[in-house]
């Protein structure tokens, strides 16, 4: 059947006016996808703000230092207080102040039907607690009488867990200076204490929270440095 | 001209109008668009102006602070410090992480972006905290991930549902790949410590993992550290 002519002008009207709808629609679908770039921006422009402020921070403390030089002051004090002040970061010097004490123990009683692995304390777990408490404020931390330093291992080996090359077995005694209600609440808000009640309650482990006013916690052995130099900024 | 068929006229009439709405709609539309554009290329250029200023920022406070760092070891070196006090100095600078330091070490490259047919589950900060205890169980002597420099005190959290923070600096990568850690100490035991306790693991999860020796530089830690509570004693 052949189509007369005035039908066949009305359809290729038609069809360049589908054809019309389908462009205006896909340049709005295209638009779309473009708010994605703009997006992605964002997260590395928060970074190096947050970074800025950073670095902001350190510059202003050693403004700070280079000022007491440029005031004159005894170079050889101010090195021994900043050998001070390093040795306290580095986890070398004793230290004595309010804090928290948290006892970890396995169970007494293993069941038969469980996992036996329910019923011990495993390393993940101090080490996810000592990273909770940090990031409460705490100012030093020490595990079974091991200061944590920047070197400290907390490593499964077996029978015993292993920090600061030390053989250490339950009960694992942590205990954290700094604000205790900072402390608390860091630890009401973390998963892995949730989790360890629950194992309290069901199998039987030990996970006790204490806050004692006045704790010692020892001073580490500093690591041997064989292998890392320091980049001198001057030279 | 062919006769127009009555029953033709109502749906030939019912189409023309709904052609006419669809016309209409689609210049609505098409308007909406290019403002829409318009208004997206504003403040793609907006955002990136800003990123370009904080980024410029950025490298300003690094040569600042370098600068800084230069004068205060010349400044410490002037006066007539005991030379055993320096290279102590040196040394617990190493320790807490305060000093920028270089040495033959391990990179590592992490990469846990989705791929085509292949789940990947997305590195958490338990992973990070795990890699570095097997970094620091193989004598790293000094650690960084993605540029932070990792000190006893660092945390890792989330901030948000995926955003990393270390030492309360978020780490995500826009470009690249995610992670880079980089260590220094013996590097046998390093490749070693690192290839059979966690790179399985993680191959397994669907990450691409790569090690490799090299002689890296790490940054120093930026981070504040207070003792407000911890009051010193004697060394026993």
């Amino acid at each position: 059947m052949s189509l007369l002519k005035e039908r066949r002008v009305l359809i290729f009207g038609a069809s360049i006016l589908v054809g019309f709808l389908f462009i205006v629609l896909l340049r709005a679908h295209g638009t779309a996808g473009n708010t994605l770039q703009q997006e992605a921006a964002l997260p590395s422009l928060i970074q190096t703000e947050q970074e800025n402020q950073q670095l902001a921070a350190d510059n202003d403390k050693l403004r700070q230092e280079l000022a007491k030089y440029n005031e004159g002051a005894n170079t050889s004090a101010l090195a021994l207080q900043q050998l001070q002040d390093s040795n306290m970061n580095a986890g070398l010097i004793p230290v004595a102040g309010p804090g928290i004490r948290i006892t970890l123990n396995d169970a007494q009683k293993k069941g038969v039907s469980d996992d036996p692995q329910n019923y011990v304390i495993h390393e993940a777990y101090i080490r996810l607690l000592v990273n909770i408490l940090w990031s409460g404020g705490a100012e030093a931390i020490a595990v079974n009488g091991q200061r944590i330093m920047g070197s400290t291992e907390i490593f499964c080996s077996g029978p015993y867990i292993q920090i600061n090359g030390t053989r250490q077995v339950p009960p694992y005694i942590i205990e954290a200076i700094g604000d205790i209600h900072n402390l608390q609440s860091v630890l009401n808000f973390a998963y892995t204490w949730d989790q360890l009640g629950d194992f309290q309650s069901v199998y039987g482990i030990t996970r006790k929270l204490e806050v004692v006013d006045h704790l010692h916690i020892p001073a580490g052995k500093p690591q041997k440095v064989q292998y890392a130099q320091p980049v001198k900024e001057g030279s | 001209m062919a006769p127009w068929k009555r029953e033709l006229a109502l749906p030939v009439t019912l189409v023309a109008i709904a052609l006419g709405i669809l016309i209409s709609i689609a210049v609505q539309t098409q308007k909406n668009v290019s403002a829409a554009e318009k208004i997206n290329a504003q403040r793609m250029t907006a955002a990136k102006s800003v990123l370009t200023n904080v980024q410029a920022q950025n490298d300003q406070l690094k040569k600042t602070n370098q600068q800084l760092t230069a004068q205060l070891e010349q400044a410490r070196k002037q006066g007539r410090t005991d030379p055993a006090v320096l290279a102590e100095l040196d040394r617990a600078g190493i320790l807490d992480g305060t000093r920028k330091v270089e040495g033959p070490g391990v990179q590592i490259f992490i990469d846990d972006r989705k791929q085509d047919h292949k789940t990947v589950l997305p590195i958490t900060p338990d992973n990070l905290l795990e890699i570095i205890n097997t970094l620091r169980f193989a004598g790293a002597e000094a650690i960084s991930v993605n540029q932070q420099r990792i000190v006893a005190s660092t945390a890792i959290v989330y901030s948000g549902s995926s955003t990393i923070l270390v030492n309360q600096v978020p780490i995500t990568r826009v470009e690249g790949i995610p992670y880079e850690i980089d260590a220094i100490g013996n590097q046998d035991t390093l490749v070693d410590y690192f290839s059979n306790l966690e790179a399985d693991a993680l191959k397994k999860s669907g990450i691409n993992v790569s090690i490799v020796r090299k002689t890296v530089q790490i940054p120093s830690f930026k981070g504040s550290r207070t003792f407000r509570l911890a009051k010193p004693e004697q060394n026993d």
